[in-house]
């Protein structure tokens, strides 16, 4: 439990330090703004309560918040991705159900099963940001663009991240 | 009450997504109008340490970009000031001249945290209220327009970029002083969009584009950009791209200019509101 705890305190230090020091630093066009931290929501525990879930998911919003200054954007986003995040499981849940006390990792799953998770809870998650950060429907097109063009590096990013965390 | 009890037990995800929702939205829809309530005075001192060393390395790094436009910046003041005391005949000078009233006040500032890639941009700069910045002054770049501070707190503010949806200047075109409204599509952060240009003017791809001074917030005759582009779109006006002067991506030193008159013009111009 302790220990566990611990664990996730770190992935959650490191995902918001590399998010701020680095992801939040490429300034490639407006295009592409890959939000790296919504690999802690991806990385908690299958069997999670619910609340604990969803008031972690709006903490780590908060805490993007207070460094982007923009108040409320990345915390309701990441609220919503907690939100949906049991509905994706049970989505795409593997034939025989989830392993008891296992983390949805792609050692235990597979990539296919990661990449198909991953890409869901990302697309809602920038989905929700992108649209909340413009606030309004004109250029409607080119915000998916942006959904889409950052959610596709975002994804790339996770996946790279965790390819690394199995080879340790 | 067992039914009420069982339906908050059934719902209760529901119920704390909606929670915390309603509090995440009631932070955007204030947050971003009251910037300099909660999130400059308060909650972003805690970030503001991780945001100076950034800046910190950023700013060494580019030193020699620095420097070069210090320099540049130094010469064309020389050269100023070498015409206006040129001009001025030495018999009839007098230095306690009581009908000359300073307007603009200038200081300068450091950019600590800049963003460029989101659709509402801000910066903020190190200095706030003790330094004598106030809301509503313009931030300057080099001689041309970068933002205009929305808020203060004790020694940092917080500037809204031209880079920003929400953000509207009155700007002319130099050569034959027709107005119009600037605005940022947010698409490229080298561009903006100049409407209300009508289309019997003739405009030139090269053109200078400068402040009009009608918003009492920037002085006249600041630098914009130049017209890169031009459309005529449907209606009666044209659509003018402006390739923009400022280059936010490198912004580190900025001007800050205050209008000491502003609150004279505004009181007297809500009497005829």
């Amino acid at each position: 439990m302790i220990n566990s705890i611990l664990r996730f305190g770190l992935i959650f230090i490191l995902l918001i330090l590399s998010q701020v020091l680095l992801f939040s630093n490429i300034q490639f066009s407006g295009y592409i703004n890959p939000y790296v931290y919504v690999m802690f929501i991806l990385l908690l525990p299958i069997e999670i309560p619910s609340w604990l879930l969803l008031i972690l998911s709006f903490t780590i919003g908060l805490i993007m918040d207070f460094f982007s200054g923009s108040p409320g954007m990345h915390s309701s986003a990441s609220l919503l991705a907690g939100f949906v995040r049991p509905y994706v499981l049970r989505i795409v849940s593997p034939r025989d159900g989830y392993e008891p006390n296992s983390d949805p990792s792609m050692v235990t799953y597979g990539l296919r099963w990661f990449f198909i998770y991953t890409m869901l809870i990302v697309l809602v998650h920038h989905t929700a940001l992108f649209y909340l950060e413009v606030f309004r429907f004109t250029d409607f097109f080119r915000t998916m663009l942006r959904v889409l063009l950052s959610s596709f590096f975002t994804i790339v990013f996770i996946i790279l991240i965790e390819f690394y965390r199995r080879g340790k | 009450m067992r039914s009420l009890l069982n339906f908050l037990a059934r719902y209760n995800n529901l119920i704390i997504f909606l929670i915390l929702e309603g509090i995440a939205i009631y932070l955007l829809a204030t947050g971003n109008t009251y910037h300099n309530s909660l999130f400059v005075n308060g909650i972003r001192g805690m970030t503001r340490g991780v945001e100076e060393k950034i800046n910190n390395t950023r700013t060494y790094l580019s030193l020699r970009d620095i420097n070069d436009a210090l320099a540049g910046q130094n010469v064309a003041l020389k050269n100023k000031m070498e015409t206006m005391v040129k001009k001025e005949n030495p018999l009839f000078f007098s230095y306690t001249d009581t009908i000359y009233q300073q307007q603009y006040i200038h200081s300068s500032a450091e950019v600590i945290n800049n963003a460029v890639n989101r659709q509402k941009n801000y910066f903020t700069i190190d200095k706030g209220r003790l330094q004598g910045i106030q809301v509503d002054m313009a931030v300057v770049s080099d001689n041309s327009v970068a933002g205009k501070i929305v808020g203060c707190s004790e020694n940092y503010s917080v500037a809204m970029s031209l880079l920003n949806l929400d953000f509207k200047l009155s700007v002319r075109i130099k050569s034959n002083g027709t107005f119009g409204s600037l605005s940022w599509d947010g698409r490229n952060n080298r561009e903006a969009i100049l409407s209300e240009i009508p289309q019997h003017i003739i405009v030139n791809v090269g053109d200078t584009i400068e402040t009009t001074g009608y918003s009492a917030i920037f002085p006249e005759g600041i630098m914009v950009g130049t017209v890169s582009d031009f459309e005529k779109t449907g209606g009666d006006f044209y659509k003018i791209t402006i390739l923009l002067k400022t280059d936010f991506r490198k912004l580190h030193y900025v001007d800050i200019i205050g209008n000491l008159k502003k609150t004279e013009e505004t009181e007297l111009e809500k009497l005829f509101k």
